[in-house]
């Protein structure tokens, strides 16, 4: 652990989403703030002390992929998280090769989560 | 005056009278009085003339008188006149020489009559013997006494008469005059006897040798000097030879007159100048007015006013100029009726040609002038129906080769009428393909007079062809000698119009076969029936067999009999026209025939047209089973769809509890345990486990009910529920939703699985349509609304690709489909479900990009 503790960002619609997993991620020991769209992430200027992102495909509005995409046009490399309640098993290769470190289907366990963020914050 | 001729004031008074009118002129008197005394002491004569002009009292006159001789035993005048100086000395002189002359005169006058009195006093005397001078006469005579008793005879009348003087004076009662002549000449001799006037009879007297013959008898009285009847004197002529020539003249006038009355002609005769003077008897019936009574040129106004002029013009030229006269025109009958007459008349001349009369007839010609208009009339229809019918007659005499023509046969043949017709005229027109066989049975009719009839073509100067009707009949079979009577008719309009029913008739044939459709008509009555050629294929009849209500009754599918007699009735009654029912056919094959019949006015005969539908309704009941496995497999489609969404609607409480309780098994296992953050997530645990329970009740109340059922429901409810399952896909397309549903909607009955499904099937086509917009929002917008108090409408409209130009017919068929992976069921289905609600499905294009699809079905009762 250092210092400062590492920022873990969460964007979702789902309430349930949003309610859990902030304090499932401090529980891990980094900080967390969750966001209900790509749009409200992008305006709250929390990108740049992003460590790691947390984000659900199926966004209203700008999906998970196209945050993705804005990031990297912005410049900013954050390590991304995907989650998402699609089932759909061809989603998640297509998603890493796009330069995702994982994606978790919904429901994921708090384990498979703390993998994923700890790859994340190792690639930095 | 009683006096004899040979008396003095006879003789006297206009000597007397002159002088007095000569003095009453010059001396201008009033009045003149001449007297002569009688010599013999008889009265005396007096003559009196006046001058009325001057007119006054006797008071004016003045008077003066002469002698007629110096003594004035002769006689005297008396002058008198209204002048004061009256008489002047001229006016004595003048008289007194006036009375002079007249004396000297008078005085001769009396001497010479008395003279003659005694003459005839010595002439009396020898007549008293004057036989022998009697039978000197050469004729017959006889001498009467004044009471008309026969005196005496001369010989020459008893010779003639064969009978002494005794018997003769016995003529009144012995036979001498004819018994038939008799009472005429008694009434004529006596009433001369008595009056003393001269007689002259004719009448016919016995000659000696018993034969009556005609006599003139004339009697003159002989008076004395008293002017008494001394004698009469007869004179009888032998008249019958003249008598019998008047006799035959008058009775060949007679006949003559008979002739002109008789003859059925009307006559008539003019004066030289140009009147009428004679009509015979008929003329007068005919015109009811005699030749006297329009005389004058009054026969004139028995002319037609129309005509009057002219015919006075030639009647008077003829006249003038004595040319024959002719002329047409019409006359009032006496029946007040104007007929057409001829009048006609040639003048008689003298040796010096000048026209004694002119004679005539007239002739009614009314009769004959209304059998030519009529004939003219009638030849005007011929020529007219001819022509109506492109008909032309014509006629052939073989042995001089003549052919004559009708107006309508040259218009036919296209000759001008100035041609003179001929056989090989006639035979240039032909075509030269139908000449020889046209020539050869012209020649057979030529030599046999056989009657020939043949449809030749006809090439015409200007190239085109006309088909003809020819027909030639022998009209001189009795003859021996063949003269063919006929007619050409132009069939070319019927050719072409056969032709073309021919083509009609293949065509419709053709029609039906392709159609499957036979027409037919019936009369119940006869029970006559014509059915087309596909009539009887359809039924598997021989074609042209005989057709009956019957058989055709025999083939009806036998639990379709109670529809085939109710076609009949129906289509009897004109009602219902259409009629449905299934045959079986002689190879036991069931055939559905759809058609309509209807009743010809009034009779029991109708018309009609049968299809055979089995073909159609196979396919129908194919397609409707195919609709339903469509409609199957369309929905295990979308609940794959839905199973997707409900895994994801699910997923996401889901993945709350998990999260959570890691959370929470990670707080307790803290240390030390962070009690009250496990609390915390163990409430949020509770909540998404709540949240996923109502999803799974969600999805029971969707699922339970798989079949159709009715029930009440609300609408807008339904729209919220299909978009919330909806929602996740919709994101993922990046789709804004934008819901405006009312809430205070009436209830409406139906599936609301079905109508659940057509929502979201709306909301899924949407969205796909939706898919590759990059331009510019992706905005759906999703409405409820109440439609005329009636009906719910739901509105599900996109910014899409919109509709194409051409589809919107086609929409709503199975398997269109513009997506690729798409089957294209969707909206079929969609729109039998609401078809299925009474309700009706459609798509319209918006007014920016993008489509609108809407339903609405009826509010529940």
């Amino acid at each position: 652990m250092t210092d400062r503790r590492q920022m873990v960002s969460v964007v979702d619609d789902s309430d349930s989403v949003r309610e859990s997993l902030p304090d499932l991620v401090r529980e891990f020991g980094f900080d967390s703030r969750a966001f209900s769209s790509a749009e409200e992430f992008l305006a709250s200027g929390t990108a740049g002390e992003t460590n790691c992102l947390i984000l659900d495909v199926g966004l209203p509005g700008m999906s998970g992929p196209d945050l993705q995409q804005e990031l990297k046009r912005l410049g900013l490399s954050i390590p991304i998280v995907f989650i998402t309640a699609q089932g759909d098993a061809a989603l998640r290769p297509r998603l890493v090769a796009l330069g995702a470190v994982a994606c978790l289907f919904k429901p994921f366990n708090d384990e498979a989560l703390l993998d994923a963020i700890n790859l994340a914050l190792r690639m930095r | 005056m009683g006096k004899g001729p040979e008396s003095v004031a006879d003789e006297a008074t206009p000597t007397m009278t002159s002088l007095a009118g000569a003095l009453l002129g010059t001396l201008r008197l009033a009045f003149v009085v001449v007297r002569l005394n009688d010599p013999d002491g008889g009265p005396a004569v007096e003559t009196m003339r006046t001058d009325t002009s001057t007119e006054g009292t006797a008071s004016d006159l003045s008077l003066a008188s002469a002698r007629l001789d110096v003594r004035g035993e002769l006689g005297i005048v008396v002058a008198g006149a209204r002048r004061l100086e009256f008489p002047t000395p001229t006016d004595t002189l003048v008289l007194e020489m006036a009375a002079k002359q007249a004396g000297t005169a008078l005085q001769q006058i009396r001497r010479l009559t008395t003279e003659l009195r005694r003459t005839e006093q010595a002439l009396l005397e020898s007549q008293r013997q004057s036989m022998p001078l009697l039978d000197n006469i050469p004729g017959l005579a006889a001498i009467l006494t004044p009471a008309g008793e026969v005196d005496n005879v001369n010989t020459e009348l008893v010779d003639y008469c064969g009978q002494p003087l005794d018997v003769m004076k016995q003529w009144g009662t012995n036979g001498t005059v004819h018994s038939e002549d008799l009472p005429h000449v008694a009434q004529v001799f006596g009433q001369a006897i008595a009056s003393g006037e001269p007689y002259d009879f004719e009448a016919r007297i016995r000659r000696f040798d018993g034969v009556y013959r005609w006599l003139q008898v004339r009697g003159l009285p002989l008076r004395g000097r008293n002017g008494d009847i001394v004698r009469w004197y007869v004179l009888l002529t032998d008249v019958d030879d003249r008598k019998q020539a008047e006799e035959s003249l008058r009775k060949s006038e007679h006949q003559l007159r008979l002739l002109v009355d008789t003859i059925p002609a009307l006559v008539w005769r003019g004066t030289p100048e140009g009147d009428l003077d004679y009509l015979n008897q008929r003329a007068v019936e005919y015109l009811g007015y005699s030749a006297q009574s329009l005389t004058g040129g009054r026969w004139l106004e028995l002319v037609h006013p129309d005509h009057r002029e002219t015919t006075i013009q030639r009647w008077l030229q003829s006249a003038a100029t004595g040319s024959p006269y002719d002329d047409v025109y019409q006359l009032r009958r006496a029946d007040g009726q104007y007929r057409w007459i001829r009048s006609v008349g040639q003048p008689l001349r003298d040796s010096d040609a000048r026209i004694v009369h002119w004679y005539g007839l007239v002739i009614d010609i009314e009769n004959r002038k209304r059998a030519e208009d009529e004939l003219r009339r009638s030849e005007a229809f011929l020529a007219q129906a001819q022509r109506l019918t492109l008909t032309g007659s014509l006629w052939w005499d073989v042995s001089t080769g003549g052919v004559t023509w009708s107006e309508e046969t040259f218009r036919v043949m296209d000759v001008p009428r100035t041609v003179t017709p001929t056989l090989e005229l006639a035979l240039s027109r032909v075509h030269p393909d139908d000449l020889a066989l046209v020539r050869a049975m012209v020649d057979r009719s030529a030599s046999e007079g056989a009657n020939l009839e043949c449809e030749p073509r006809l090439l015409m100067s200007d190239g085109t062809v006309k088909h003809v009707h020819v027909v030639l009949q022998n009209a001189g079979l009795e003859s021996g000698k063949p003269r063919f009577v006929g007619a050409v008719t132009d069939i070319t309009e019927r050719k072409r119009a056969e032709a073309e029913l021919r083509r009609a008739y293949d065509h419709l044939t053709e029609a039906q076969q392709l159609s499957q459709t036979g027409s037919f008509s019936a009369d119940l009555e006869t029970n006559e029936h014509y059915w087309s050629e596909e009539f009887y294929r359809i039924c598997e009849f021989a074609p042209g067999s005989r057709i009956t209500i019957r058989r055709l009754a025999d083939i009806v599918h036998p639990d379709d009999v109670p529809l085939y007699e109710s076609a009949i009735e129906r289509a009897m009654a004109g009602t219902e026209p259409e009629f449905y029912f299934r045959i079986v056919t002689g190879r036991g094959i069931v055939k559905y025939l759809r058609g309509f019949a209807h009743p010809i006015a009034g009779r029991p005969v109708f018309v009609g047209a049968i299809q055979d539908v089995t073909a159609g309704k196979m396919a129908q009941e194919a397609l409707s089973k195919a609709g339903a496995e469509l409609a199957q497999v369309s929905r295990i489609t979308t609940l794959n769809a839905w199973t997707a969404s409900i895994a994801h609607e699910v997923n996401q409480p889901l993945s709350g509890i998990i999260t959570n309780a890691g959370t929470c098994v990670r707080m307790l296992n803290a240390v030390p345990p962070d009690i009250d953050g496990a609390r915390e997530t163990a409430k949020r645990t509770i909540r998404d486990g709540n949240r996923a329970a109502d999803v799974i009740a969600r999805l029971r109340a969707l699922f339970d009910k798989r079949d159709f059922t009715r029930e009440p429901m609300n609408l807008t409810e339904a729209v919220r529920e299909v978009i919330a399952l909806s929602a996740n896909d919709l994101q993922r397309n990046r789709i804004v939703v934008r819901s405006e549903l009312a809430d205070d909607l009436p209830l409406v009955t139906g599936d609301r699985i079905q109508l659940q499904q057509v929502i979201f099937n709306l909301l899924r086509n949407a969205s796909d349509a939706m898919v590759d917009v990059r331009d510019r929002p992706r905005q759906l917008l999703v409405r409820t609304t109440r439609e005329d108090g009636h009906s719910i409408r739901v509105t599900v409209r996109d910014t899409g690709v919109g509709l194409a130009a051409d589809s919107s017919g086609s929409l709503f068929d199975a398997f269109y489909t513009t997506k690729s992976g798409g089957m294209g069921i969707g909206l079929f289905v969609s729109r039998s479900i609401i078809e299925n609600h009474h309700g009706r499905l459609w798509a319209e294009p918006n007014q920016g990009p993008g489509a609108t699809f809407s339903f609405s079905v009826p509010v529940a009762e």
